[in-house]
């Protein structure tokens, strides 16, 4: 009964929130902590040439309080693992610990549940062997190569992916590979391959990795269920700086069948930029997903060209970077002229108005004196139209270090994303979304029996008045920076949606009402269950 | 092949250090050759991996770099005149010390390292590390087997001819190249076919280096020596020649055969992903070098005719473009005759009339053809390791046509850029033949 008067409600509201948005001037924008000296978090991404790519975070709840904890790679100095501190919607605070991740060499960080086991584990991307971490309980690691079975190699290591392949029992991992650090006069046409672990045919751990060529150097890899086929491919972004008659990728991904790139004459077009970091959402409400792919000076955003009214989307996709303002190729505030260097991207909504947003993690190269050396991180705010604007300076995040990895969550479950950044030789920074009259919003866990456990490759879908807002529950993306807990979603002035669940599988949950301002566990075949911190 | 000899920097290193090595007990010959094309090869690199180097400041720096190797060499040889006071704004090089002994590879080698540390001075990390381990590699082996006297000696000389023609190169006034050649704002054309931007690039949303065409040129007097004729008039009426030659456009490329697709992509040489239209014809030469093995001189002396004819033609090119300021044909086919095409090249971000790929190939086969002579049958590798198969010409000026007409398969030109361009390239190419560089050759 009370769900029945909750949608509606949600009917009631679908008539008047999307004008009362458009009303508004602008979309309001979150006030921005940085707490980075309190909090402590003291982390700096160094390194030599061999890290300047690189440099990633991963946030994830180890210690079963929600949450989420989050290590740091140190580049040539070892990875730190902190434990979050926070009260609710209080300060953020961390406590750097031992945890068995201490790792030096370590540019990037996933956390994935590898075997299942309900504790979360981490896979490592390294400048030498890649290192799989069989988390043991209370933020404790240990290395599972041998015991997985998992060849970490040694090459360096740029890029990483997820899945979970049809009727299988462990996941499948993509790792990218950059360029043959052996290579010093002839760095170009270097890329080397890239790595597709799949599960060993024996049911236990990683059969021996596949080479997944070619290889061209990627800073970002996605599985990604790009035409709502049920069935993931792998989206590659690649460095066009140092490979050879290269482009970007897609990869068809069937079961038991070596991986098969996407061709012309399936409608894929080649594109070649500086491709470093990926990021996904349903942007248009068409239910395809959206790719912003970062790069140097402009960046771009691809949306389906053509969605047909019924069968299958070719992989032909329009840029619509311009048109919807988010090219973010030159810095917008700081004084310089320079294009910019983009590296992680992320969809969230930062200031719960139903609209996703967008950050931009910027930092040059490495002392490239045609690209901006002070180069501010973008925070673009959706409008309710679909274009955006940028509040990275009003927001308080328009930081002008080095930026590489990134990472929005609800570091202090208050209901507004913060936000952490990897900085190249400089320390990470740590930022509170204190705020302002920000809107409602929602966080939803996934549950699902082994050994899929978190549900990756699953779709949230929730409706809000007359919309119907998606995400993909994928593992990899952004630049060597992953996630794995809450997904956020902003409702705006609404006082409660309707959710369901595109399994992983393809069975699709009941849609069911969720109030604003909570935290829901999915549990596959369950209702939802509202959940409290503490 | 060829690429992959290049790509063989390392070897070429290692090549250098058997020919120079210290069983020998003197300096090897072959060593001057050996770091030319050491040098140039990582020069298509850093062109290709440099983001400033779009094709006109590419070629900038190859005419640069070719003259300092020619002077490097010719400053001790009586048989080759210095281009001081044949090119404009050159003053007399630093001469040889009387009586003194020099090595030429010596000299060569200071002379192109100082020169491309400064040309390539802002590429990324990588390429910065490249020169790093390239000028290590490059100098032991040059200095290999050498007096240290007259190496000490022939280091400075070189330097002093580097600093000479890296301060002349500073008033050219093609510097600086800010936001990648794209300027901040542009007075835009207010006729009926002015160019307009086509990409959805926010940077390339003005045109890219509006004022080439006043840089100083080298060979010839002034950018507009080799003026060209009005494009056909604009027209938007059926029938027009204009509307005719967009016509042309749309329908090749709409039927464009597996060949004319090929052709398309092997002269694409779009900047960034490979090492730029000048950068291919260096490729061309270096492959011919590769093949007939001709002396120092000659390579030096072909590299600067080369680099210089080249330098002009972009010169030359520029000026008309910004004198007729056409539009491009995707804006016309797409506004008159088809809102659905698309051409199959990117089209580039600046204005349609000259072809500058066709007016630089003419020139470069004008150049290369005074070199090599007519009817020199070549095959041409340069993309081989971008997957692009090699391709064969019966002469220059065949390969230089080919390169013409790919951009009318690309759907990026009109038949009068074209073929106006090939025209305006042998022009401006023959005031680099002209150059009086050696005696007898």
């Amino acid at each position: 009964m009370r769900s029945a008067r909750l949608l509606a409600a949600m009917a009631v509201l679908a008539a008047w929130y999307p004008h009362q948005a458009v009303a508004g001037e602008g979309p309001l924008v979150p006030e921005f902590i940085d707490e980075t000296q309190a909090s402590g978090i003291d982390s700096v991404f160094e390194g030599e040439w061999e890290f300047m790519v690189g440099g990633g975070v991963a946030t994830f709840d180890c210690s079963g309080n929600g949450f989420p904890d989050m290590v740091l790679a140190g580049g040539e100095a070892p990875a730190k693992f902190y434990r979050n501190i926070s009260d609710r919607g209080g300060e953020l605070r961390f406590a750097a610990e031992e945890s068995g991740l201490e790792i030096d060499h370590v540019a990037g960080a996933y956390p994935l549940d590898v075997d299942g086991d309900g504790i979360m584990d981490l896979v490592l991307l390294r400048v030498g062997e890649n290192l799989v971490m069989r988390g043991l309980g209370d933020c404790r690691f240990e290395p599972a190569n041998e015991a997985w079975g998992f060849e970490g190699g040694d090459a360096w290591s740029s890029a990483y992916a997820a899945t979970w392949e049809e009727g299988q029992d462990w996941p499948t991992i993509a790792i990218g590979n950059y360029i043959d650090r052996n290579e010093p006069m002839e760095p170009w046409g270097s890329c080397t391959d890239n790595w597709l672990h799949r599960p060993a045919s024996d049911g236990a751990g990683f059969a021996p990795p596949l080479p997944l060529t070619p290889s061209y150097c990627p800073l970002s890899m996605l599985f990604t269920d790009w035409n709502r086929s049920g069935r993931p491919a792998l989206r590659v972004s690649n460095d066009r700086e140092y490979y050879r008659g290269g482009q970007e990728q897609l990869w068809h991904m069937e079961p038991a069948e070596p991986p098969r790139l996407y061709t012309e004459e399936e409608g894929w077009a080649r594109l070649r930029i500086w491709g470093m970091g990926i990021a996904a959402y349903d942007l248009n409400g068409d239910g395809f997903p959206a790719y912003f792919l970062t790069s140097m000076a402009d960046n771009k955003l691809q949306v389906l060209a053509d969605v047909p009214e019924e069968g299958a989307p070719a992989p032909r996709y329009d840029d619509v970077a311009f048109a919807r303002g988010v090219t973010a190729h030159r810095p917008y505030t700081g004084g310089e002229i320079m294009p910019s260097t983009a590296w992680h991207a992320q969809f969230e909504d930062v200031n719960n108005d139903g609209f996703v947003d967008l950050f931009v993690a910027k930092g040059n190269v490495w002392e490239m004196p045609d690209f901006a050396i002070r180069d501010p991180n973008n925070l673009l705010l959706q409008n309710p139209d679909g274009t955006f604007e940028e509040a990275g300076d009003r927001a308080g995040v328009a930081s002008f270090y080095t930026a590489r990895g990134a990472a929005l969550a609800d570091f202090n479950l208050d209901g507004r994303v913060d936000l952490v950044v990897v900085n190249r030789h400089a320390r990470a920074e740590l930022w509170r979304n204190a705020g302002g009259e920000l809107g409602n919003w929602l966080q939803l866990r996934l549950e699902q029996p082994a050994p899929n456990v978190d549900a990756i490759g699953a779709w949230i879908e929730l409706r809000l008045g007359d919309r119907t807002i998606r995400r993909e529950t994928f593992s990899g993306g952004g630049h060597v920076s992953g996630q794995a807990g809450w997904w956020h979603f902003g409702l705006g002035a609404a006082e409660g949606a309707a959710i369901r669940v595109i399994w992983p599988d393809g069975q699709a949950s009941d849609w069911s009402p969720v109030e604003a301002n909570a935290f829901y566990r999915l549990r596959r075949g369950e209702p939802p269950a509202a959940w409290r911190p503490g | 092949m060829f690429m992959n000899r290049l790509r063989g920097l390392v070897a070429l290193g290692a090549m250098l250090v058997l020919l120079a090595g210290p069983s020998l007990a003197e300096p090897a010959e072959g060593r001057a050759e050996a770091v030319l094309q050491g040098w140039y090869g990582l020069v298509l690199q850093l062109v290709r991996h440099t983001p400033t180097y779009s094709p006109p400041v590419a070629s900038r720096s190859f005419a640069y770099l070719g003259i300092g190797a020619y002077e490097a060499l010719a400053s001790g040889r009586p048989d080759m005149a210095s281009l001081a006071g044949q090119v404009n704004g050159l003053s007399p090089l630093p001469d040889r010390m009387a009586g003194a002994h020099y090595d030429d590879a010596v000299i060569l080698h200071a002379v192109l390292a100082q020169g491309v540390g400064d040309f390539f001075g802002n590429t990324g990390p990588m390429g910065q590390r490249a020169m790093q381990v390239a000028r290590q590699r490059f100098g032991d082996a040059a200095l290999s087997g050498v007096e240290a006297a007259v190496a000490a000696r022939s280091i400075a000389y070189g330097e002093a001819i580097a600093a000479h023609l890296l301060d002349w190169s500073q008033t050219d006034g093609a510097l600086p190249i800010v936001n990648m050649g794209f300027p901040f704002e542009h007075a835009f054309g207010r006729q009926p076919g002015s160019w307009v931007p086509t990409s959805l690039v926010r940077q390339q949303q003005f045109p890219l280096l509006p004022h080439w065409g006043e840089t100083r040129p080298f060979a010839m007097a002034h950018g507009q020596a080799c003026p060209l004729p009005p494009p056909p008039a604009y027209s938007e009426v059926q029938g027009s020649d204009f509307h005719r030659e967009a016509l042309e456009v749309y329908e090749v490329t709409n039927a464009l055969t597996d060949e004319q697709r090929a052709v398309a992509r092997f002269w694409s040489d779009d900047p960034m992903l490979s090492p730029t239209p000048p950068g291919h014809w260096v490729a061309i030469a270096l492959q011919l070098f590769e093949r007939e093995m001709p002396d120092a001189a000659f390579q030096a002396e072909t590299l600067a005719r080369l680099g210089v004819g080249m330098a002009d033609s972009f010169i030359g090119c520029w000026a008309s473009k910004y004198e007729y300021d056409l539009l491009r044909p995707i804006t016309y086919i797409n506004a008159h005759i088809d809102a659905d095409w698309q051409p199959l090249l990117i089209t580039p971000p600046f204005p349609e009339y000259p072809s500058g790929h066709s007016t630089l190939s003419g020139t470069a086969a004008t150049v290369l053809t005074a070199a090599f002579g007519e009817d020199v049958a070549f095959t041409d590798a340069t993309h081989e390791r971008d997957g692009l198969p090699p391709r064969r010409f019966a002469s220059f000026h065949e390969a230089a046509a080919e390169a013409a007409v790919s951009r009318l398969y690309g759907g990026i030109h009109f038949r009068a850029a074209i073929e106006r361009g090939l025209e305006q390239g042998r022009c401006i190419g023959a005031h680099a033949v002209a150059l009086a560089m050696s005696a007898g050759r």
